[in-house]
């Protein structure tokens, strides 16, 4: 009877994933054909596929023979050994992620760049900064403290324009530089945030007794505090990463310089210029784009989640 | 450095703290520039008429006067803005909790834990590859949609959904289809966890199962997620406006356009910055009184993160 119930739960759970996931599955599957194939039928499975795995297994079964084998995007013909079409096709298959990682190197390199940079300093400002706030006790202290925190009510809609206008004045318009400075700046605010609580909670004998031991401050600091923090640590680091590799907007306003692209503005550019016309370059570069995201969630979903939802709160 | 009992090890000493001051000049220096000063000017250059380079001139709050009189794309996308406001609380207040009310009935922990990863993962597809896949892939004249139409012999009805007059709102609207986000189903199923298991036994007791526990229980023990949910997605609504960029560009005409992407459009296509401070103040302010009205609930944001 239990059972059956679940099997009817399985059912309807099935029924929103399903169409949740089926998007992204038509990207996969497009994206290992040509526009020709696609025009020809939306919805089929990739011939490339389907030939790779015949002659794969007619190659483990030992038949010898040879195939006529087409390529429509180059138009070639040509007759090679199973094992051959094996190769022929796979390049086939793999001709769009070719041409999209050929796009999207560069912008790659800049992404992680910023990405780390970033994080860098968000983790450095932030833990810092919390440390002195929370350990330290000196006039201004809470006047710091708030001066930080209360940023977190002026929104990005607000400042959008006139941090625009202060990046133009700066001459940083078109640099790596005018992505990662005003990230720090904003990102830190939430990092101050949740290191300072996590600091505060710390039982003050850990630090009478690391004094006692003679640590000094900044020993204190990098012995101590941040082996401690290390799962405050990761879930700040995930949720700036995540946070500067989906945001979109200011990149795109600030560095319309192709060499400055990052990942998000590279790809509506692409999708906008140069491969408007070719469906399967896109969908290949859309999910190139969400493997080192999908390796990261792979490796450390516990605090992927706990940036994730960190992050969404934030906002 | 004397030290005392149950004071800090640290002493007041005027040397301490200007350490202090020293190090922390730097971060607070940086949010000084780049956020506090941009804060300022949105509200000072909304006074201001001027181009990049150009000289400013003072228009006192005539652009506000504008933007609520003369500006004839202010009112619909205002609409705009509530209809795609509302349909997105609606559909992000129903859909992933049935979601997450039917993972957590799951007898087996394996499949409840798949389950959450499964809808989760979409997360990693970067947000403009989302959008781009919905305006390339689902809608276009050769996508999904229409394909699917034509397929089942109603090539008909195939169209450009994102550029018919009629259709195009509502193709906005349903962007994400069917809605359920790992994120909203993860808050949900913390506030299903935390229903406490008396709860839940005094109400199989009382006979309330089912829909009717869901309705009766469920929902009522869930509330602060709610709250959160509806906050994060109010405010979403009235400042998001990315997605419009890469989907519509707010067209046909100002079909799908909303205050933000006019803001947007005035700043950066026709460098009417003064302009776009001003309609950045206005969204600020609407931001900041519907976050007041809600202010209480932002406890309950806290609880449920202290949750996660």
């Amino acid at each position: 009877m239990k059972n059956r119930k679940n099997w009817k739960l399985h059912l309807a759970i099935l029924a929103f994933a399903i169409p949740t996931l089926l998007p992204f599955y038509f990207v996969i599957n497009n994206s290992f054909r040509s526009n020709t194939e696609m025009y020809h039928s939306f919805f089929g499975f990739p011939k490339t596929l389907k030939y790779i795995a015949v002659y794969s297994i007619k190659t483990l079964k030992g038949e010898k023979g040879t195939v006529t084998v087409h390529d429509e995007q180059e138009q070639i013909s040509k007759t090679v050994s199973y094992k051959g079409a094996v190769k022929f096709y796979f390049n086939s298959a793999t001709r769009n992620y070719k041409s999209a990682w050929k796009v999207l190197r560069p912008y790659f390199v800049n992404t992680l760049l910023v990405v780390i940079a970033t994080a860098f300093g968000v983790l450095m400002f932030g833990s810092i900064t919390a440390y002195i706030l929370s350990r330290f006790r000196f006039p201004g202290n809470k006047v710091i403290f708030y001066y930080f925190i209360s940023t977190m009510m002026f929104p990005a809609v607000l400042t959008l324009v006139p941090s625009f206008l202060l990046v133009k004045k700066l001459g940083l318009l078109n640099s790596r530089l005018a992505l990662i400075i005003p990230a720090i700046a904003g990102g830190q605010v939430f990092a101050i945030f949740v290191f300072k609580s996590f600091f505060d909670g710390l039982p003050q004998d850990l630090f009478d007794s690391a004094k006692i031991d003679g640590a000094g401050h900044f020993s204190l600091y990098w012995n101590l505090i941040l082996p401690l923090s290390k799962p405050v640590l990761s879930v700040v680091l995930i949720m700036n990463v995540l946070g500067m590799w989906n945001s979109f907007l200011w990149p795109y306003i600030v560095n319309t310089d192709k060499k400055f692209h990052v990942i998000a503005s590279g790809l509506f550019v692409l999708a906008q210029t140069e491969a408007a016309a070719n469906f399967g370059l896109l969908y290949a570069a859309y999910i190139t784009s969400s493997i080192p995201l999908l390796i990261l969630f792979i490796y450390t979903t516990k605090t992927f989640i706990e940036g994730m939802t960190s992050g969404a709160f934030k906002a | 450095m004397a030290d005392k009992k149950n004071k800090p090890f640290i002493s007041y000493k005027l040397s301490a703290a200007l350490v202090c001051y020293s190090i922390v000049i730097i971060p607070v220096a940086l949010l000084g520039l780049f956020t506090y000063l941009p804060v300022f000017w949105a509200f000072q250059k909304s006074f201001f008429e001027f181009e990049i380079g150009g000289v400013s001139r003072f228009v006192g709050l005539s652009h506000y006067v504008e933007y609520f009189t003369t500006d004839p794309t202010t009112y619909i996308s205002l609409a705009n803005m509530a209809f795609f406001t509302f349909f997105a609380v609606a559909v992000r207040l129903s859909l992933p909790l049935i979601v997450a009310k039917l993972i957590h009935s799951i007898h087996s922990e394996r499949w409840r834990h798949f389950y959450r990863i499964l809808f989760l993962v979409p997360i990693v597809v970067p947000g403009v590859a989302v959008m781009l896949i919905w305006g390339g892939m689902i809608y276009s004249s050769q996508g999904f949609i229409n394909e699917f139409l034509r397929l089942i012999g109603l090539g008909d009805l195939a169209c450009g959904w994102l550029t018919n007059p009629g259709t195009a709102l509502i193709a906005v609207a349903m962007v994400g289809f069917p809605f359920i986000g790992g994120f909203e189903v993860l808050i949900y199923y913390a506030g299903l966890s935390g229903i406490p298991e008396s709860v839940n036994e005094a109400a199989l007791l009382e006979g309330c199962v089912g829909i009717r526990k869901f309705f009766l229980i469920d929902i009522p023990m869930v509330l602060s997620q709610l709250k959160l949910i509806l906050i994060l997605t109010v405010i979403a609504g009235v400042q998001g406006f990315e997605g419009l960029i890469i989907l519509t560009g707010g067209g046909p005409g100002y079909r799908t356009s909303v205050p933000g992407l006019m803001m947007y459009f005035n700043a950066f296509s026709f460098q009417r910055f003064g302009y776009a401070c001003a309609v950045g103040v206005f969204l600020f302010a609407l931001i900041f009184t519907l976050t007041i009205i809600n202010f209480k609930y932002f406890k309950s944001a806290e609880e449920v993160q202290a949750t996660n």
